[in-house]
């Protein structure tokens, strides 16, 4: 017996009208080598020109223990049952879903079926919207923000029927939806066929190659300079920027490498979540405290600090250096001082949506046994809310990351490649709807040892 | 499978023959009293071999375009039944394979084919509809829609046909077009076996559970722990033990006395994958077995549902479907590469059974 590659299956849903059809025919007609087994949920006015494609009624089958993971798609357990006999004319599944569907369950049905998780993987879940309509549909139907919140590609088709400040707007509200979602802009459903198929969505490395921030929490700054100082006397002067005030951190003893500037940034979250002590120019800045430099006058600013013996100043600040063309300057000498090092921060802003993204980073080990108790407890609690999990996880004792996948209350965790001398660390991302961060990072830091 | 190596036939599996289809094997059945064995492949070809030798009487390739779901072998053995993705049933003659009637149910999957004990009725399902025929291919009887696709049909006496789909089982008397009985319970049932007298109904569900109802009582119990759905049932012909499948072991429910709620199954483990067809011998407690590991092992079964190996032979690929010839002295196994292995089943006397005992 062999041992057969399991085939790969990408997700295509989309309200109807968002062009579904037209990117599966597109999909099909182009030189791509792959064979391409279509099951197909909605018949549209669009027919499907190619062989192998299976018409099914979509059957939503939930258990008798009424766990929403548990909840199937028994059209595709049959139509993949017996796709799986035919492996020989095909290399590759596309499952073109209704606009109502909910694609929790066509999800899970590659994890919750062993016979069909043990021939098929889930490559990915591809999203249409409609560009002129998906803001209307988000607000009407849970239908469509679960579909954007499943998403590992969101194709933001018929750009070209709205303006482009419309699509800015529109894509930042899709991003605080899903954070690990790629969005692809498209004119009559126009994207190249690499941008879909084969994303090995489920596969973490492929995503953090192609989005490395995306695991990463937001932070209350956006930016972070460490500063190798002398004892002395120095000024920190900035020049007119986009606010009249910004918020800042110093802190002394400011480690360069990223496991100290993430730590760093840590005890800056912890501080800038205190009321700011606002600062006047030319008064002297505290170390370790919340403040908040008034910028309202024309010209250079300046502000003290004052550094008594030699150490690494971290400067955690609300705005990048470049908006204010801030510098640290040697008063005695006169002489700018540039930063030793520089680290960019994802900033966080409003989420207007219920349906949103929550990052988790910490550094060291967790309690494997802690984790799962506290993974299962938010599960079985939230687990309706939960639509997506992704991540990875340093165990303590392991020496390889664990990877996490989940959705809703399924989730998987395998050993993956060695920690070698990478800092162990664990990022884990939720995407949910109302789902309460706070709670959720405290929980997860009882599970750090 | 790495570890398995291929090994000759034991204990009990004695060289028989073997032969080859064009595709994935994936239905079969003895006909003509065991003269004859007739295989089907996924793509529509269906085979015909003579029962001793495997030499090959007839062949026909695409039978059913789109592909070949099920075929069911009429109890008199002349003629067989098979059913496609084109929507279309056809009756043939086990002779020559000819096409006596073919039967156009429209567009969807015909997935189910089952006839009625005595040969007078053919049951077929297609989605959410069950069709009654009779041996010519008249239209006897139609059902309703079900709420869902129908997936497993079996006959309870010479007129009643029970159907199992997601949420329940139903009874149809077909002759007086009625509804006996329905069986509700919340789940995807993906399996039905019944007990010989037709009083214990037996599904498989989605869930990695078996549900069973004693029609006579109306209890119904519930056997969870499975660690993958029970897709394949089977009853031996007193109707006191049921095979199982859901794992890499055959798990067996006695329901002798007061079980099996409340007892512990027997359990197998002859394979080292999960199994894939299983089949009681038809008469006593042999109970045959494939896996996706390619192996075939007979099992002797003891009135607590435990038991022992008698017989094992490695099929070579993923099990599809086991056969026992009607007399129980032969035993056929077809596999996912087109394989079909026919072994001689060493006789058993009344007498040398009870020696297992």
């Amino acid at each position: 017996m062999s041992i057969k590659d399991k085939v790969p299956v990408t997700i295509l849903t989309g309200f109807l009208g968002s062009g579904k059809t037209t990117l599966l025919n597109r999909i099909l007609s182009e030189e791509h080598g792959k064979r391409i087994a279509v099951i197909e949920n909605e018949y549209g006015e669009v027919g499907i020109d190619q062989g192998l494609v299976i018409n099914a009624d979509e059957e939503v089958f939930e258990m008798s223990n009424g766990c929403i993971c548990c909840t199937v798609r028994g059209d595709l357990i049959r139509v993949l049952g017996n796709l799986m006999k035919r492996r020989d004319k095909f290399d590759y599944v596309l499952v073109e879903t209704t606009g109502l569907a909910d694609p929790g369950p066509v999800a899970q049905t590659f994890f919750m079926d062993e016979e069909i998780s043990s021939e098929f993987t889930l490559d990915g879940i591809v999203t249409l919207v409609d560009a002129a309509h998906i803001d209307q549909q988000l607000g009407r139907s849970d239908e469509s923000s679960e579909q954007v919140a499943f998403a590992d590609v969101l194709v933001l088709n018929k750009t070209d029927l709205v303006s482009d400040d419309a699509l800015v707007t529109l894509e930042s509200r899709l991003r605080d939806m899903n954070r690990m979602t790629r969005i692809i802009r498209a004119e009559n459903a126009k994207v190249p066929i690499e941008t879909v198929l084969n994303l090995s969505a489920f596969d973490l490395d492929q995503i953090l190659k192609r989005r490395p921030t995306f695991l990463e929490p937001e932070y209350p700054f956006e930016w972070t300079g460490v500063y190798d100082l002398d004892a002395g006397k120095y000024e920190l002067m900035l020049e007119e920027g986009p606010d009249p005030e910004m918020s800042l951190v110093a802190l002394v003893n400011q480690g360069e490498s990223e496991e100290e500037l993430k730590d760093g940034a840590e005890s800056s979250v912890r501080l800038y979540a205190e009321k700011a002590n606002t600062l006047e120019p030319g008064n002297t800045i505290p170390y370790g405290d919340h403040i908040n430099l008034k910028l309202e006058d024309k010209g250079n600013k300046s502000f003290i600090l004052n550094i008594e013996k030699p150490t690494k100043i971290g400067l955690f600040t609300q705005h990048t250096a470049e908006e204010f063309n801030m510098k640290v300057i040697k008063s005695d000498e006169n002489k700018e001082i540039p930063f030793k090092t520089e680290r960019f921060w994802q900033a966080e802003h409003e989420h207007d949506d219920e349906v949103g993204s929550i990052a988790i980073e910490r550094f060291g080990d967790v309690d494997p046994e802690k984790l799962n108790t506290w993974m299962g407890r938010l599960l079985s609690e939230k687990g309706v809310d939960i639509f997506r999990t992704k991540g990875f996880i340093s165990y303590s004792g392991n020496p390889r990351r664990i990877v996490f996948q989940g959705v809703h209350m399924l989730f998987t965790a395998q050993p993956d490649k060695e920690w070698g001398n990478e800092p162990r660390r664990n990022q884990l991302v939720f995407i949910g709807r109302n789902l309460n961060e706070k709670e959720m990072q405290e929980g997860f830091d009882k599970c750090l040892i | 499978m790495p570890d398995i190596e291929p090994f000759s036939p034991r204990g009990m599996f004695h060289e028989g023959w073997t032969a080859e289809v064009n595709d994935y094997a994936i239905a079969c059945g003895w006909a003509l009293k065991g003269k004859q064995f007739i295989v089907g492949d996924v793509a529509g070809g269906i085979f015909a071999f003579e029962g001793d030798t495997g030499k090959i009487i007839w062949e026909k390739e695409n039978t059913h375009s789109g592909g070949l779901l099920a075929m069911a072998i009429h109890p008199e053995g002349e003629i067989f039944a098979t059913s496609g993705q084109d929507g279309n049933v056809q009756i043939c003659n086990c002779d020559e394979g000819k096409v006596i009637k073919t039967l156009d149910l429209g567009n969807g999957w015909v997935e189910h084919l089952k006839w009625s004990n005595d040969g007078l009725f053919l049951a077929v399902a297609s989605s959410k509809r069950v069709y009654v025929f009779n041996e010519i291919g008249e239209e006897k009887w139609i059902s309703e829609d079900h709420p869902s696709t129908v997936s497993a049909i079996t006959w309870s006496n010479k007129n009643e046909l029970a159907t199992a789909c997601y949420g329940r089982v139903t009874f149809f008397d077909i002759v007086n077009n009625k509804t006996n009985q329905k069986l509700e319970w919340q789940g995807s049932l993906v399996s039905m076996e019944l007990s010989p007298d037709g009083d214990i109904v037996a599904c498989g569900s989605q869930d990695n559970s078996v549900h069973f109802w004693r029609r006579s009582t109306g209890m119904d119990a519930e056997m969870t722990g499975y660690p993958g759905k029970p897709s394949h049932l089977s009853f031996d012909d007193s109707g006191k033990l049921l095979a199982t499948s859901g794992s890499e072991r055959i798990t067996v429910w006695s329901f002798i006395g007061n079980g099996p709620e409340g007892t512990m199954p027997g359990e197998l483990c002859h394979h080292t994958e999960p199994i894939s067809s299983l089949a009681f011998s038809n008469k006593g407690m042999l109970v045959a077995s494939g896996s996706r590991d390619g192996s075939v092992v007979a099992s002797f079964l003891k009135k607590d549902g435990n038991g022992d190996p008698v017989g094992a032979a490695f099929a070579g690929d993923l099990v599809g479907a086991i056969s026992w010839r009607p007399d129980d002295c032969a035993i056929a196994a077809i596999n996912a590469k087109g394989v079909v292995n026919v072994w001689k089943f060493k006789v058993r006397t009344n007498l040398f059974s009870k020696g297992f005992k």
